[in-house]
């Protein structure tokens, strides 16, 4: 990696990389330690086995011998803004919008078998995109504030909110731009809604409008005369043009002149001071209110591009744009009629005099005015939009508007709003996505993503034109593919990876498989989740060697019965049959005895189905034989005996049943060979168990011959036992 | 918590915990207002498993009810298994590490949280972790009286008194077999089960091994999957009721062993019965709220279950299956409140806790 420079990289890094970190470890274990292994585990996770050197003296049995901790490396703390577990509960909740979108898309393009932006469904598809962009928006925190109190305090005017945070206000900005079509006609008006919202998130780095507010709400509880000191009509102004009118009017209300007794009459004496009609008889101060009120009236009667205002904002409203000029030329006659009135000369109080009429200047739209009243471009911006020019349409005029703010208002360090910003408007996709990816992480670029393609034709060409220097991918595979892999980083998360691999066509089917290699296969539980999965999305294959996978770990750590289980959900007929003879080894030992019960349950599980069984099906048999042997020894007789016969041939017969056991098998049987009232093996049968041991003979040749623990005469006690039956069964037969 | 008026449709409350919840069960009022709730939950950002006891209260600001933690516990490993005694204010958990706990819980005197009700506590009363209790994971526990009962993957089935120290090992399967589910049906006798949808019936008078065995043949459809979760009615100790894999749902009754009772599932049973779920069925009970339409005895009462396809429902023999929640994750657990059979909690594999209250 180059030091200073990004370039080439797919996902940006930073340079803070250079920074040593230490992580203590507490692992516990006693020195001398002889061993450290270090690997990856689950996404930012280092696995340390701590290894002890193994004591040469009895006296520390009780010591651990090593321990594996994990590390988490880097706090994860992304932007800070947002924790963890409120970016899973984001992570959780955009996945059924996004699988739901998903699933339209590709029923829409199958039903017209085009690309749906040439088909008669794309005046549909953005509203998909929309309602999926509500849905995104709402998990992003809702801006609720608390009930209001019952009495209201008219010093606040700032209403307490919930803290909103950038990822939200990024969101909603991309769905202005790219997604809500309807509202495209009044996209000024929302800007100003926008930044009503979320200008205290440019606090941070910055003097805001937002933050002087703030500022001032503090010291308005202490003032006694706030007209005359010069930060309220500062204030005021500000708010004014940023367009925060239900702000402006309520500090106005908090003008002095407001405590005459006179609630009646100021109304008239505005209506009069608007007409500009000759009012000679009014005492100063009552032309001072008459003004004051005089201007309340003309900010809550501002003209509004808009269908509607929330309840409590101010302005009146207009759709058509004819009728919203027509109210705007009117509107702008009155303040310039209040402007040039002689009733400014009667009033006396200088600050009010000089405040209201810098309030005028600003709904005039003087330039300089509103530069002065604003502090950050984007306020600067938005009061263009509200005073100078509210018939801008079109995103390059109002790039080429920004760009003028920005000059006018240069900033330091850029927020990661403004970036995003500039690069809606200058129209530069790739700058949008680069924005999203650096300032808000994978989560936003692929989920963005969908309102950008919905924008326009040359987004969706740009994202999903499959690129040579992505290895054939495209730009939104890569993106969903780079989320995918933060989603299966972690323990609670991966489980919804798979909804955004499968919706990768080239690379998505073979990460998923890999994601799925990876889980852990101890647990049962998530076993079976992982198992589901498969299911889901028809992974035969896969699922059948995870439960390999699964059954040699169970069967490793001596839980024989989930092993066995494991590999015959598996159907993986050769471990199993290896494992037979295994087993073997131990069942020759133990079947017999009194532990002959943990086996019962063993081979109930196995069940009669001997396709899944493999090799173990000859355990089946063993039993049933053992069985009545058993009984025999208790006295129960001749049915047993001729029950045991039947499953001795049945065994010797069998292909499944090793070599290793015919010897043993047929001395367990001497009793049945020696049978005192007649011979119960028939002559055909005898010979079949004569033939069995001659191929024992040829079998011991074999290398890999196992030789069973028996008395050493125990093949001449068998020998003659099969040859004096055979003698006997041939009298019988004649 | 007051429950709403008849007409009301079902109520659902999903309460986002930002941790994950192993498992849940409603605990036995300890005082008549009071509504309390035991989580197993698992912090997966610092790794630290806790026992929690909420309360949860509909306050009249809030459109929806609310979990208050009340006390906490560190277990030293993930809870694996959890369960309330339904007549003594007792909590049984098992881990993933072996050990067994037992907690009682009871109000603090001392502590008065603001008037609104008293805050209640846990306080261990037995931890059995002696080596050779289990190896490996417990996957099943279940309290009678003062009788615990725990299973594992080990094959191991152990008794633990109150009263006395140490355990009693029933049966040692040295891991030739497994267990997940177990269930008292009397104080001598309970139910466990595991791999291959077997069931096993044990009685503590007969000594040295399950009693009676069950081992459906599946063997038209799948032959796999295994039991998750069993119950038994106290009032028809005859019928075991179980639900594992493939949305298996099914009852065994003694008297007519070798044949189940299928009420779910798929690839077993005949075709013809309806299927909510196709995914494991993570936990069965018996529905004390839906009303039998046939009382008739041989019938299965109506059941609930939850299903890793994140299906609540409840299915009744003969009948169709009704759903109550379908979540677009998994669910992992629930439990139905036995003074207000109406209300069920549940927990969900996105972090959350839902509550429903039906009409």
């Amino acid at each position: 990696m180059s030091g200073d420079t990004n370039e080439g990289a797919l996902v940006a890094y930073s340079a803070e990389a250079d920074k040593a970190v230490v992580y203590p470890l507490r692992h516990g274990v006693k020195p001398p330690i002889s061993r450290l292994a270090i690997s990856w585990s689950r996404g930012n996770t280092l696995r340390v086995s701590v290894l002890r050197k193994p004591s040469t003296s009895g006296d520390s049995g009780d010591e651990v011998g090593g321990k594996v901790v994990e590390v988490k490396l880097g706090s994860g703390d992304g932007d800070g803004e947002i924790s963890d577990a409120q970016w899973r509960r984001i992570a959780y909740g955009s996945v059924s919008p996004f699988a739901l979108l998903q699933s339209r898309r590709n029923s829409i393009s199958t039903l017209s078998k085009m690309s749906f932006n040439s088909s008669p469904y794309h005046v549909e598809w953005w509203e998909y995109v929309l309602e999926y962009s509500r849905e995104i928006n709402s998990l992003l925190g809702n801006r609720q504030s608390p009930p209001c109190p019952l009495i209201e305090d008219p010093k606040a005017v700032l209403k307490k909110m919930e803290e909103p945070t950038c990822l939200k206000a990024a969101w909603e900005l991309m769905e202005l731009f790219y997604a809500d079509k309807l509202s495209q006609a009044w996209l000024p008006e929302q800007l100003v809604d926008w930044l009503a919202d979320y200008d205290s998130l440019l606090s941070g780095t910055q003097m805001t409008i937002h933050l002087k507010l703030v500022d001032f709400q503090k010291d308005l509880v202490s003032l006694q005369v706030v007209e005359d000191h010069s930060k309220y009509w500062e204030v005021m102004s500000s708010a004014l043009a940023v367009g925060w009118l239900d702000i402006v009017v309520k500090l106005l209300r908090l003008h002095g002149s407001y405590q005459l007794d006179q609630l009646g009459k100021r109304e008239v004496i505005a209506f009069e001071i608007l007409q500009n009609l000759k009012l000679d008889r009014l005492m100063s101060l009552e032309t001072e209110n008459g003004l004051v009120e005089a201007v309340a009236v003309l900010i809550s009667k501002m003209p509004r591009m808009r269908p509607e205002l929330e309840a409590g904002k101010l302005g009146e409203c207009f759709k058509a744009k004819p009728d919203f000029i027509k109210a705007w030329e009117k509107w702008r006659t009155q303040i310039t009629k209040l402007e040039c009135s002689a009733f400014w000369v009667q009033c006396a109080h200088h600050q009010t005099r000089e405040g209201l009429r810098n309030m005028l200047q600003i709904m005039l739209g003087n330039t300089n005015s509103l530069c002065t009243a604003t502090c950050h471009w984007i306020e600067l911006y938005i009061s263009h939009f509200l005073y100078v020019r509210p018939f801008t349409v079109g995103l390059e005029s109002m790039y080429n508007l920004a760009e003028k703010c920005i000059q006018l208002k240069p900033v330091a360090c850029s927020h990661r709003l403004m970036g995003l910003m500039i690069g809606i408007l200058s129209e530069n996709i790739e700058v949008v996505l680069a924005e999203c990816s650096r300032g808000f992480g994978p989560w936003m670029v692929t989920h963005a993503m969908e309102l950008l393609t919905a924008g326009s034709d040359q987004a969706d060409i740009l994202l999903h034109e499959e690129r040579n220097n992505l290895g054939g991918i495209s730009m939104e595979e890569l993106h969903r593919l780079v989320y995918a892999q933060v989603l299966s980083s972690h323990a609670l998360t991966w489980q919804i990876a798979p909804i955004y691999l499968t919706s990768c066509m080239k690379q998505g089917m073979g990460l998923l498989e890999i994601l799925l290699y990876k889980q852990p296969v101890y647990n049962n539980q998530l076993l079976l989740k992982n198992m589901e999965i498969c299911r889901l999305y028809e992974l035969e294959s896969v699922s059948s060697n995870i439960m390999k996978i699964a059954g040699m770990y169970h069967w490793k750590h001596g839980k024989k019965g989930s092993g066995i289980f494991w590999l015959q959900q598996a159907r993986d007929e050769v471990r199993l049959n290896r494992i037979a003879q295994q087993m073997f080894d131990s069942v020759g030992k133990s079947i017999s005895d009194e532990s002959f019960r943990q086996w019962e349950g063993l081979i109930q599980l196995l069940g009669s189905e001997s396709k899944a069984v493999g090799g173990l099906e000859f355990l089946h048999k063993y039993r049933d034989f053992k069985k009545c042997l058993l009984q025999i020894h208790d006295g129960k007789t001749t049915e047993a005996a001729h029950q045991a016969v039947e499953s001795l041939i049945s065994l010797m017969k069998n292909p499944s049943t090793p070599p290793r056991f015919w010897l043993p098998l047929l001395y367990d049987s001497l009793k049945l060979l020696n049978w005192q009232e007649r011979p119960l093996l028939n002559a055909s049968q005898t010979s079949l168990l004569l033939n069995k041991l001659q191929e024992l003979s040829m079998a011991k040749l074999r290398p890999d011959f196992v030789e069973a623990d028996l008395p050493p005469q125990a093949l001449s006690f068998v020998r003659l036992a099969l040859a004096t039956n055979l003698g006997r069964a041939n009298l019988e037969e004649q | 918590m007051a429950i709403t008026a008849v007409q009301n449709p079902t109520q659902i409350h999903r309460l986002p915990q930002s941790k994950y919840i192993d498992a849940v069960r409603w605990l036995p009022p300890l005082s008549p207002l009071s509504k309390l709730a035991v989580l197993a939950v698992f912090d997966a950002d610092t790794d630290i498993p806790s026992l929690e006891i909420h309360s949860l209260s509909s306050p009249s600001s809030s459109p929806s009810p609310t979990l208050t933690q009340h006390s906490r516990w560190t277990p030293p490993s993930r809870i694996s298994s959890l369960a309330s005694s339904s007549s003594q204010p007792l909590v049984a958990a098992s881990t993933l590490a072996g050990s067994l706990h037992v907690l009682s819980v009871g109000y603090d005197p001392m502590v008065d949280d603001n008037g609104d009700g008293l805050v209640s506590t846990m306080e261990p009363v037995l931890s059995m972790d002696e080596a050779g209790f289990h190896v490996g994971p417990i996957c099943g526990v279940d309290v009678m009286e003062s009788v615990l009962v725990s299973v594992g993957e080990d094959g191991r089935v152990n008794l633990v008194n109150f009263g006395d120290k140490g355990f009693r090992r029933v049966f040692d399967g040295n891991g030739l077999v497994g267990f997940n589910a177990v269930k008292w049906a009397s104080s001598s006798e309970f139910v466990t089960g595991g791999y291959g949808m077997g069931l096993q019936w044990w009685d503590l008078r007969r000594p040295g091994g399950p009693v009676s065995q069950f081992k459906a043949n599946w063997s038209q459809g799948k032959n796999g999957g295994m039991v998750h979760s069993i119950d038994i009615h106290p009032s028809r100790k005859h019928t075991c009721l179980a639900g594992g894999s493939s949305g298996a749902i099914f009852a065994w009754d003694l008297r007519w062993q070798q044949q189940p009772i299928v009420l779910s599932g798929v690839g077993i049973g005949d075709a013809a019965t309806p299927s909510l779920s196709e995914s494991e069925v993570w936990e069965v009970q018996y529905d004390c709220y839906t009303k039998p339409s046939n009382i008739s005895s041989s019938r299965v009462l109506p059941a609930m279950f939850c299903s890793e396809d994140g299906i609540l429902g409840v299915v009744e023999q003969g009948e169709e299956p009704t759903e109550l929640l379908a979540e677009p994750c998994a669910i992992n657990s629930f439990d139905i409140d036995l003074q207000n059979p109406s209300d069920v909690i549940c927990s969900l594999e996105w972090e959350s806790i839902a509550i429903v209250i039906r009409p």
